[in-house]
């Protein structure tokens, strides 16, 4: 039994036409940090895709790690949603495709220093019926307005990089 | 003149979210009370502030002028350096 990990950056995220988070490359210090600022005040989402390789069974896990751009209190809602297909077998159109019910997490800013790094987990049980070999769509969205849980930190919430993790068995 | 509507406070919120670059230690509900506490201040204040404009400024500035004037000294007195 093992866990298979796809990690997501922000470079490699697609975007709608509209409510999406813009694209920040911070000089840093000593080294360049790159991100997606996620807005305060309306939800914004990205979307990226992968293969369902090795799938086995159960939950995915959405790993993110994140920083607050102004914020340093208060707490920030991330969903996840995801659409499955299976080549050659769903005859689904792929641009019509929907996806499954979300799922979220509430996590809350630690304090201390306003642009720590945090993770959270988001335990995607909403699957989409994935199966192995499954051409997978992702969307990541922060719940600004509140809709699934409070959401009530200042500022943007900056994505640094995500992951997804589940079992092959 | 009413105070703002709630989307015209909903927007300056955001927009004072989007642009603002400096550690800020409130929650978005108290951020939203401040911005709704200080419009209410400044419909309740309006003519006063309109009164403490000695003339001829006070006749001859269109709202818009004594606006911007307003925007032009609490920028020069509460925000240095940023």
């Amino acid at each position: 039994m093992a866990t298979v990990t796809h990690t997501l950056f922000p470079e490699g995220a697609q975007f709608l036409t509209s409510n999406f988070p813009a694209y920040l490359r911070n000089a840093g210090t000593n080294f360049p940090v790159s991100g997606l600022a996620y807005d305060a005040s309306t939800d914004e989402a990205a979307f990226w895709k992968f293969i369902a390789t090795s799938y086995g069974s159960g939950n995915l896990s959405i790993n993110l790690y994140w920083y607050a751009d102004t914020a340093s209190s208060a707490n920030v809602v991330w969903e996840a949603q995801i659409s499955a297909i299976t080549p050659n077998t769903d005859t689904q159109d792929v641009e019509t495709d929907g996806l499954a019910t979300l799922n979220f997490v509430q996590d809350t800013h630690l304090g201390t220093t306003g642009q720590r790094v945090h993770s959270c987990t988001i335990t995607m049980s909403n699957l989409d019926s994935i199966a192995a070999g499954d051409l997978c769509h992702l969307r990541i969205a922060r719940d600004a307005n509140g809709t699934s849980a409070t959401d009530d930190m200042t500022g943007d919430a900056i994505l640094l990089l995500a992951t997804i993790a589940y079992s092959d068995t | 003149m009413a105070v703002l509507t709630d989307q015209q406070r909903f927007e300056t919120w955001a927009q004072y979210m989007r642009e603002n670059a400096a550690p800020i230690a409130v929650s978005k509900p108290d951020l939203r009370a401040a911005v709704d506490a200080i419009d209410t201040y400044l419909n309740d204040n309006a003519a006063a502030i309109n009164s403490a404009i000695p003339q001829p400024a006070r006749s001859a500035l269109t709202t818009v002028q004594k606006a911007l004037l307003l925007t032009a000294v609490v920028a020069k007195r509460y925000i240095v350096g940023v």
